[in-house]
């Protein structure tokens, strides 16, 4: 076969998607091998850069990471270039109409914002979408928190419980409101998705519209369920917005992931006008390598092997619940290029006893040069082609520190551009 | 039934509901997690079926997203085939799995009168009543099926054969994608071998509850074809599902046939085809004459069962290369049909649903002609969008044989 592209990416997560429209966009041939859907499906939509170090707080991500020990992959790479990065994320999600924001404080500096989540914790993020109207969340005295009948994992009555914990909330003013299903009595019960899928067509919104009709005027925020549709979409947030009379905003929630699912739906159309291809279902078995280069990747389909080739590949394949890394008692190892990572030989030091604690797995993953190359412990990369990005990098805990979708972003834009540049030699 | 899937896998993270058309078009469906590996365990338990089994399409997207390998939809059919031992679907299942019996049954009528009975108003108000809807797009019988014609095609003899396997569809009803791929293959320097005693894949009896017909078929097939695979001639496929039956589910289904006449794996045509572009073997190139050709504008239509074998997108690649043609991939998702699924009368409007986003994607696009490899998300995409849709190679044939009459 002589299919061969410029740059092979493996996962169509956030990395995997970041670094294909990275290399495409400087006009690459790129092909992206999928098993599963990545993280997207299962992600609220917003991008954390860095919410803690340490476990304690830090307002401004980028002080934050001066903070970060040396081996954190924003070190690696510099905080120019993460800059670069989201600058890129936001000028494609502009261009797809979901514009992309960070929130700014009132000096003008870029801070995080604390987001509710359907369990009334608060949560910091980074940039938000630009339908999301950040000042209306420190701002606003009486809050309208509304939920659906049926949708079992958000009730109105514990959100404002939790929410009035926090200083910040605590003497603002609460309503509570639970709309019937527009469903109406269905086999099954309802997620977010069923609602923003509702929310999507014109014809099946007037619920909604309705019900925040009869509140309209009299709060100064809305906080609901992610329902204000399930694609890249402003006009949905728009009429919703107009019903309410007050800035809507979407509260954080379990999978589905639907916010998530609009960047994925942004990402994919940015990525269809480039020379891009996908092919799904393909898990990728093993790599083909020389010496100094790796030369294919052989993929399962449907029960037969297929070859292939590329010039240069960039490996988003995941932790270890995407399958990037792989795990036997005592072992950890890349699961695509047979990297083995440094592990405690006793399994009982990979986690700690306290739950918000370190944990040795949390942080496990390949070690790179700031390209992106996989370095051997002499620090020297092991393959001239070979590009790593998301979850499989080891040096950060995006659960611990709130830094997933940032480090995804960056990484991605990082092993995509290099990718790219490499595939040119 | 002798194969058990572990559930286990399942992590239940809802990647697959979300990916669900069904479940996105009913909130009657409870879902691929739920009705596949979660309500597996209660299989494994003896308890009882949920009611809304029968809404699982067999579409497989729930494989093709399921981040941990869950043969969702397999969990699905066997649960069906169990469900179906246990009470026999009716006459309307029956009919729709054995599609090519049926043909084979009424071969004596012509098919002018055959198609007038089957497709007359009142004959559609009957079949309505038994539970084919009565707007469903049903296909029309051919004159003469396939395997028929191709005996009468003159083929050059090149001293390389392949050997192809028409499925159902294109043998009962549209022999001319058949024939259309014959002159591809020969056109790449191949002679086409029709064997003629092979039979449906089965996957339409396998989504209809008739397990055991399926596993005859199966029977019958993998013995056939074991001569052709030991000559070490290549078997290809046009239909995305009879090359996903034979690859992936056959061995899953019926392993103990696998060891039997050990495996036959379908290659898809049109990547055989493209291999051959790629070797010089099929010559793509416009011919001078060729290009008095108006330019032609292809919405290609991804079937589900081609994007669940991992092998990309071929015939969008093999459309792109073909001298005045631009292709766009319609990225829309399932077009609703699933086989016979989208024919029946409870399922008829949840299938238009599935399809909506398909038929505006192609109706927006201005493009006056659609692809796709699979036959019945063929006659779906006329019936929904109003746009006419051709199987790949057809496109091909017409692109590059006009060239060559107008040089000759």
């Amino acid at each position: 076969m002589s299919r061969i592209v410029d740059v092979l990416v493996v996962g169509s997560g956030m990395a995997g998607l970041v670094a294909a429209l990275t290399a495409a966009s400087q006009g690459k041939k790129v092909r992206m091998l999928t098993t599963g859907m990545g993280s997207l499906a299962i992600s609220g939509g917003n991008i954390d850069l860095l919410g803690y170090v340490d476990g304690k707080y830090v307002p401004d991500p980028w002080a934050g990471m001066a903070l970060l020990p040396a081996g954190h992959p924003y070190r690696l790479m510099g905080q120019e270039n993460v800059r670069a990065a989201l600058n890129f994320f936001q000028h494609h999600m502009a261009s797809q109409q979901w514009g992309m924001h960070p929130a700014a404080s009132w000096d003008g500096q870029a801070r995080n914002v604390h987001t509710p989540t359907i369990m009334g914790t608060l949560k910091p993020t980074y940039l938000l979408p630009e339908k999301v109207n950040v000042d209306a969340l420190t701002s606003a005295r009486r809050v309208l928190v509304l939920s659906v009948e049926g949708l079992r994992d958000c009730r109105p009555a514990l959100v404002v419980s939790q929410l009035r914990r926090y200083k910040a909330w605590a003497d603002r003013e609460f309503l509570q409101m639970t709309v019937p299903s527009p469903l109406g009595e269905a086999h099954r019960s309802a997620s977010a998705l069923d609602l923003a899928r509702l929310i999507d067509r014109p014809q099946s919104r007037q619920w909604l519209i309705e019900a925040l009709a009869a509140h309209a005027g009299s709060c100064d925020l809305v906080l609901l369920p992610p329902l204000c549709g399930s694609k890249a979409q402003p006009e949905n947030w728009q009429t919703i917005e107009n019903a309410a009379g007050c800035p809507v905003v979407e509260m954080l929630s379990i999978p589905p992931g639907v916010g998530g699912l609009r960047l994925r739906d942004a990402l994919l159309r940015a990525l269809r006008d480039h020379d891009f291809e996908m092919v799904e279902n393909a898990k990728v078995l093993r790599a083909e390598t020389s010496d100094k280069a790796c030369t294919a990747l052989v993929a399962e389909a449907s029960g037969q092997e297929r070859r292939h080739e590329a010039k240069t590949f960039v490996l988003a394949t995941g932790g270890i619940l995407g399958g990037g890394l792989e795990l036997a008692p005592g072992k950890i190892r890349e699961s695509v290029m047979g990297l083995d990572i440094a592990a405690p030989a006793d399994v009982e030091q990979w986690a700690s006893p306290d739950l918000f604690g370190k944990h040795f797995f949390a942080s496990a993953g390949v070690c790179v040069d700031n390209t992106m190359r996989p370095v051997d412990s002499q620090s020297a990369a092991r393959w001239s082609n070979v590009f790593f990005a998301g979850r499989s990098l080891g040096g950060y805990d995006y659960a611990a520190e709130k830094s997933g979708h940032g480090v995804a972003v960056a990484t991605g834009w990082q092993a995509g551009r290099m990718a790219a540049a490499a595939s040119e030699e | 039934m002798s194969v058990h899937i572990s559930p286990d896998n399942c992590i239940a993270c809802t990647t697959c509901v979300v990916h669900c058309p069904v479940a996105d078009a009913t909130p009657n469906f409870l879902g691929p997690r739920m009705i596949g590996p979660a309500y597996e365990r209660f299989r494994l338990l003896g308890l009882n079926e949920d009611p809304s089994l029968h809404y699982c399409s067999n579409c497989k997207n729930c494989d093709i997203t399921c981040p941990h390998g869950v043969p969702v939809s397999s969990l699905n059919m066997m649960a069906r085939a169990d469900q179906c031992q246990k009470t026999p679907p009716g006459l309307r299942d029956w009919i729709l799995g054995h599609g090519e019996l049926m043909a084979k049954w009424l071969h004596l009528i012509p098919a002018g009168l055959k198609n007038f009975g089957m497709l007359n108003p009142f004959t559609r108000q009957v079949l309505h009543k038994l539970g084919i809807h009565k707007r469903a797009p049903l296909p029309a019988f051919a004159g003469r099926n396939f395997r028929h014609l191709a005996r009468q095609v003159k083929q050059p003899d090149t001293g390389r054969s392949v050997v192809f396997y028409p499925g159902c569809y294109v043998d009962v009803y549209d022999p001319q994608t058949g024939l259309d791929m014959i002159w591809a293959m020969n056109r790449a320097g191949y002679k086409v071998i029709v064997p003629q005693d092979l039979v449906c894949c089965g996957l339409p009896m396998v989504a209809n509850g008739f397990w055991q017909h399926a596993r005859s078929n199966a029977e019958h097939n993998l013995r056939s074809l074991a001569q052709w695979r030991d000559q070490g001639l290549p078997v290809v496929t046009g239909c995305p599902s009879c090359a996903l039956m034979f690859r992936v589910d056959l061995p899953e289904y019926f392993p103990d046939l696998g060891e039997k006449y050990g495996a036959c794996r379908l290659e898809d045509a049109q990547d055989f085809l493209l291999a051959c572009a790629d070797s010089g073997e099929l010559d793509l190139a416009p011919a001078a004459s060729g290009k008095n050709q108006p330019d032609m504008k292809i919405m290609y239509h991804a079937p589900c069962h081609l994007r669940a074998q991992g092998n990309g997108l071929p015939s969008l690649e093999l459309l792109r290369r073909l001298p005045g043609v631009s292709v766009s991939n319609a990225h829309a998702g399932c077009c609703g049909i699933s086989g016979s699924y989208g024919f029946k009368t409870e399922k008829y409007e949840i299938a238009q649903r599935v399809g909506s986003t398909l038929f505006s994607t192609i109706r927006e696009s201005g493009a006056t002609l659609t692809a796709s490899e699979c036959g019945t998300c063929r006659v779906q995409i006329e019936h929904g969008s109003g746009t006419s849709c051709q199987h790949p190679v057809s496109i091909l044939r017409s692109r590059l044989e006009h060239s060559d009459v107008k040089k000759a």
